[in-house]
């Protein structure tokens, strides 16, 4: 809860748009150190002698170092194009994980681990420009001379009963219009009602 | 914990004072005073918190709902929809976009959001939906009635 | 941010100022479209801690409508805060006293009350006239729509539109129509 205050946080991110037609393997280089005698240092010497060979001819961009220390513990160091470097205790491990933490290291872009605020990003959020006032503002009114007679307008208007009888009215003369047509004071009489 | 008897099951008070303590005190980092480094104090303060936090994730939701609803219908009338027609003339024509979506479109895209709220116009005066008699015919939409089911 | 990317966040967020004309609207009813545009809840950008409000100039304050009995009723209360400070206005006095007055109230109570009210208002300018100044005149780039449409007195018809107005009955020739 308030650990995640201290922790540096961040969006997902890649360097130099990596993976975007064509990948550069950002680990560099790997320092493996381990005893040639002691028994937490097994796993590793076991990885050297079987797994380790294919592990480099895999990965072509990265150096492998191999440090035997005597009686220390082992470890590796994993260091990326960008500088950054990090150390792995490797005691006790077996021969399989030793290929799962080199492998979660070969794969990283060696940007540090960061809380993510999204599990999304983007750089360009918007293609057709974002939202503004004027985006989507009439042109006309640029050359509106304000207050504008137009816009003292309601939006919409409805009919009200007058302007609905007036209709009524003139609907009414025409239709008697057609009725009446040769007889003139007839339609007359109608008009006046 | 191994226990012994049953004796010492009722006595024990849970794991080590020291991080027992420490879990409270890692929630309570970030608060000012003596409510941050008294332990008394603090685990006031963190249930406080805590009942807050609880509070905070259903209000958080129905905060954001609003909020969409605000941009999305600052949108619709920019284009001059009503809201719940244009929630409707989309439901008819099966556009299942979400709040979320649609707020952002009408930010980030706002020519996609324009193509919506026609569509939405031109369903709703086809279906004669209340309120769809205030409506012009939007004219890069041509329908022919076809989207009426 | 880049050079260009301030310029778009500015266009963005840029301040507009809308003119609307209250001859003939109820402030009461015209309160809610007025604090739209000055809270910005008209963008869709829209977020309640983002000040994205734009201006909004009301002219023609004297000119508004009340229904009914409303000028009468309506009562802005005023206390002092001494004993007996207490004070009771009728809308109609209050409006003599200061046109612009009315309309103001109405905004500010329907807005909800929170520390950015009194900030919003702040972007409310009222005329009681048309005679807005010149330097706020050039900044209008709007104008918002009453809601009502203005009614058209007896006065502003032609005698040719009187005439030709269709009658119900024929006054008698001895009735006398007021003016």
């Amino acid at each position: 809860m308030s650990s995640s205050r201290f922790t540096p946080k961040g969006f997902p991110s890649v360097p130099l748009q990596n993976g975007i037609g064509r990948y550069i393997c950002q680990l560099k280089r790997v320092t493996l150190r381990f005893c040639k005698s002691s028994g937490s240092s097994r796993g590793v010497r076991d990885f050297i002698e079987t797994e380790l060979i294919s592990f480099a001819q895999d990965h072509p961009g990265t150096v492998v170092y191999l440090k035997p220390r005597r009686h220390k513990s082992p470890s590796f160091v994993a260091e990326y194009l960008n500088g950054e470097r990090e150390v792995i205790s490797c005691h006790n491990f077996s021969s399989h994980e030793m290929i799962k933490w080199l492998n979660l290291y070969a794969t990283r872009s060696g940007i540090p681990l960061k809380r993510y605020l999204k599990m999304w990003h983007t750089e360009c959020p918007s293609i057709q420009g974002v939202w503004s006032p004027f985006t989507n503002m009439d042109p006309a009114l640029n050359i509106t001379q304000f207050p504008s007679k137009k816009l003292s307008n309601p939006v919409w208007e409805e009919k009200s009963a007058t302007e609905e009888l007036l209709e009524k009215v003139k609907q009414q003369k025409i239709s008697s219009d057609d009725e009446n047509d040769d007889d003139n004071t007839h339609s007359n009489r109608a008009a006046q009602v | 914990m191994v226990f012994t008897t049953a004796m010492m099951l009722v006595r024990s008070r849970g794991p080590d004072e020291f991080w027992r303590k420490r879990k409270i005190f890692k929630i309570a980092a970030h608060f000012s005073g003596r409510r941050r480094n008294c332990y008394s104090i603090a685990i006031k303060a963190v249930h406080r918190a805590l009942q807050f936090a609880t509070i905070g994730r259903a209000l958080r939701k129905s905060d954001m709902i609003v909020l969409w609803n605000t941009r999305i219908r600052a949108g619709c009338e920019e284009h001059g929809i009503e809201l719940n027609t244009f929630k409707e003339g989309l439901s008819r024509c099966d556009i299942q976009l979400n709040k979320k979506v649609l707020a952002d479109l009408a930010i980030w895209e706002p020519s996609t959001f324009k193509a919506l709220s026609d569509l939405s116009k031109s369903v709703s005066i086809d279906y004669e939906l209340p309120g769809s008699e205030k409506y012009n015919v939007p004219t890069n939409v041509v329908t022919r009635g076809l989207l009426k089911k | 941010m880049s050079q260009f990317g301030r310029v778009k966040q500015w266009n963005t967020f840029a301040r507009c100022w809308h003119l609307f004309d209250a001859t003939w609207q109820n402030p009461l009813q015209c309160s809610p479209l007025i604090e739209k545009y000055l809270k910005g809840l008209h963008k869709p950008i829209y977020h309640p801690f983002v000040d994205c409000g734009d201006h909004v100039v009301i002219m023609n304050s004297k000119q508004i409508a009340f229904p009914g009995e409303e000028w009468r009723r309506r009562v802005y209360f005023h206390h002092t805060g001494y004993s007996g400070g207490a004070s009771w206005t009728p809308a109609w006095e209050l409006h003599e006293k200061d046109p612009t007055m009315i309309f103001r109230k109405a905004v500010y109570h329907y807005m909800k009350g929170n520390l950015f009210r009194r900030v919003v208002m702040e972007r409310l300018h009222i005329y009681p006239d048309s005679n807005v100044p010149e330097e706020i005149m050039e900044n209008i780039t709007n104008q918002i729509q009453p809601l009502r449409p203005i009614p058209k007195t007896l006065d502003s018809y032609s005698n040719e539109e009187i005439e030709k107005y269709p009658k119900i009955i024929d006054y008698p020739q001895d009735y006398l129509l007021s003016k």
